[in-house]
């Protein structure tokens, strides 16, 4: 038997194992490993004075129940991820039906709505943090020359304005996406049962919540499903535009975790952090799935 | 009152002009068939009636008022579509209960007539499942019930019967019928099956090509084709073509072929020496022992109740339907008689029928 052989041989392998390698250490070295070391570590904690991570048994996740910042923190992502997935799912629906037509001129519309997601979250947090300055923001310019904001406040420093202020950045962003995929769900309806709906003479709103919504179920789930699984870990635009604050209005989870890591070099609690929020996002995704019956 | 009128109604698909200067009116309570070959435009028309189609040229009237411009919904129609266009996520109930509902009808009245047009299509038993888990003719038959629940002036049925087998088509036909004479609504019904549009219309119109080539009763279709092209498409099996000459040396006109002699009525405004092409149906042609065409048995079909003989008249193939008992054997030969009165005769230049 030759080498040539050999090498042939195992190029036509009917093992499944070859073929699977190379996905397989990818899969290990970028996701496995970290994971299980992360969980590792949710039991260690560093300790600076001796430069090494040591056993801490179960405190990490025992600290969680009575650490206020955590639950603060939770609830502000709660939030969050409520209002932005409520408005971008509205908003986008709103904009992909009426951007659902044939008429020239509106693949063009179509293109370039879908510029917003060129920016990177943290360039597009800048500009917001810019257009809501109190003095040189043009957002703040307009919502006090119509009168919806009293002279002299801050937008991202007032507690009661900074998560909506965040929020709109945010919604800009991320609307087109929602768009985009509610977009491609429309197109790909059957023009059949409109055209029958019209003939048994259901009006717009009718037609609406009795057929494109039944028919969109799917698509709209899965638009939820990435969107929410995306909006639960926001960081970059509370970091670049508030930093969490004022207090803690825009205090999220993902900001608690990273600065417990990297900030009080806190790597074991910051891991348990990052695994709950983990935790919360698989059993909140699985719900769902289970809910609204989505097939993989 | 929902009369329907067409008036110079023409339709043209980018550069593509498929239907033109169509003008015929359809009468309050009448029942039209739409018949035609594939592609010669019933759909395009029944979908302009409804409005799902603009209209390219001309007017229609409804109920004597232009409505070019009338959205579907306000045209006060019912329609059966070619392609079913069922609710996908609806149930079979709410597919055919979706205009009463849409229209805040009480829910007993909805139940009511939703259970009455579902034991009429023997749907019955189907009314909880959806479309996609129904069969076609099940399929057909929810899009059939979704219209006959509708209380409108104007029916259109796109071939509404297509896919269901020959007793539920026959059981249906009558339904159709009935329910007419109940809701005496105009109603345009398409269809390729010449057994529907015989027994059901009360005005049939032939298209071909995106024009009309003949509009009157079942009767005078059948018995007085204007052209070739109907008197070819009107019949099961189709009519007999002969191409001859007219002769009138004997003093009485009479039409010759190869092989053929047959004497023509008096009253013929044929004229002499003028190429013919004579028509005769299968039914009208019997064996008899001295007949003016001569032929041979090439081939002998039994279609159940009768026997269909094709015979070779002098190269040409010649259908003659005649009784079980009258089976011939291929090979023999045989001669044929015709009544007068039941020979067509066309010019062979316009096709056109001589009277
Ligand atoms: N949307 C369209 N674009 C271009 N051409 C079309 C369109 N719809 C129909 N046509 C053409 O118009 C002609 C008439 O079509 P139509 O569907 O009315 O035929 P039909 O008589 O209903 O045929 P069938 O008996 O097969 O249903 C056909 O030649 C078809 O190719
Ligand atoms: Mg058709």
């Amino acid at each position: 038997m030759t080498t040539s052989d050999l090498v042939r041989r195992r190029v036509v392998s009917d093992h499944p194992l070859p073929w699977l390698m190379p996905l397989i250490a990818i899969l290990v070295v970028f996701t496995i490993f970290p994971l299980v070391y992360n969980i590792w570590l949710s039991f260690h904690e560093f300790v600076p004075r001796r430069r090494a991570l040591e056993w801490v048994g179960g405190r990490n996740w025992a600290q969680l129940w009575a650490d206020t910042r955590f639950w603060q923190s939770l609830t502000v992502t709660f939030i969050y991820f409520g209002i932005a997935l409520a408005v971008e799912l509205v908003l986008g629906m709103a904009i992909a039906l009426l951007l659902d037509a044939d008429e020239p001129g509106f693949g063009f519309l179509r293109g370039i709505l879908t510029m917003t997601l060129v920016i990177p979250p943290a360039i597009a947090g800048m500009m917001y943090l810019l257009m809501e300055d109190p003095q040189f923001g043009v957002i703040s310019y307009v919502l006090k020359a119509i009168g919806l904001l009293s002279p002299a406040t801050p937008i991202l420093a007032t507690t009661q304005y900074a998560l909506a202020g965040v929020l709109l950045a945010e919604i800009w962003q991320w609307t087109p996406f929602m768009v985009l995929i509610l977009l491609a769900g429309l197109r790909a309806l059957p023009s059949e049962p409109y055209e029958a709906a019209m003939i048994d003479g259901a009006s717009p709103w009718q037609t609406f919540w009795r057929l494109t919504m039944p028919m969109m179920s799917k698509v709209i789930a899965i638009a939820v499903l990435i969107r929410g699984i995306d909006l639960f870990r926001v960081f970059d635009y509370v970091f670049v535009m508030t930093s969490g604050g004022p207090g803690t209005a825009t205090y999220t989870l993902s900001l608690y975790a990273w600065q417990q890591t990297f900030s009080f070099v806190k790597w074991g609690y910051g891991a348990t952090l990052s695994l709950v929020m983990l935790l919360i996002v698989l059993i909140i995704a699985n719900v769902f799935i289970k809910v609204a019956k989505v097939r993989w | 009152m929902s009369s329907v009128e067409y008036i110079g109604i023409g339709k043209s698909f980018g550069a593509v002009e498929v239907m033109r200067d169509i003008s015929f009116k359809i009468e309050d309570h009448q029942f039209v068939v739409l018949l035609g070959p594939s592609g010669c435009g019933k759909t395009t028309l029944l979908r302009m009636t409804a409005g799902l189609e603009t209209i390219s040229a001309g007017d229609l009237m409804i109920g004597g008022e232009k409505v070019n411009g009338v959205h579907p919904r306000d045209r006060d129609i019912a329609m059966v579509f070619q392609n079913y266009a069922l609710y996908p996520t609806m149930s079979v109930f709410d597919n055919i209960a979706f205009s009463l509902q849409v229209a805040k009808k009480p829910k007993a009245e909805i139940r009511k007539k939703v259970e009455w047009a579902a034991e009429i299509l023997n749907l019955t038993d189907y009314l909880k499942r959806y479309p996609k888990e129904l069969s076609g003719g099940q399929r057909q038959r929810v899009a059939m019930g979704r219209a006959m629940v509708r209380d409108t002036g104007v029916f259109l049925f796109d071939e509404p019967l297509s896919n269901l087998d020959a007793k539920l088509r026959a059981h249906m036909r009558i339904e159709i019928r009935q329910l007419h004479n109940r809701l005496k609504a105009t109603t345009v019904y398409v269809t390729h099956d010449q057994i529907e549009a015989m027994t059901m219309a009360d005005v049939i119109v032939l298209m071909h090509k995106g024009a009309i080539v003949q509009m009157g009763t079942p009767d005078e279709i059948y018995e007085r084709p204007n052209s070739i092209y109907v008197a070819g498409f009107i019949g099961s099996p189709a009519m007999n073509f002969i191409e001859g000459t007219i002769d009138a040396r004997g003093g009485a006109p009479s039409f010759e072929a190869p092989g053929v002699s047959i004497a023509l009525p008096a009253n013929s405004t044929a004229r002499p020496g003028q190429p013919v092409t004579l028509g005769v149906r299968p039914n009208d042609l019997a064996i008899a022992e001295e007949g003016p065409i001569r032929g041979t048995v090439i081939l002998s079909e039994t279609t159940g109740q009768d026997v269909q003989l094709h015979v070779d008249v002098d190269g040409r193939d010649t259908i003659v339907v005649v009784p079980r008992a009258e089976r011939q054997a291929p090979g023999k030969p045989l001669s044929l008689t015709v009544a007068p009165e039941a020979v067509h005769l066309f010019d062979r230049q316009s096709e056109a029928r001589i009277a």
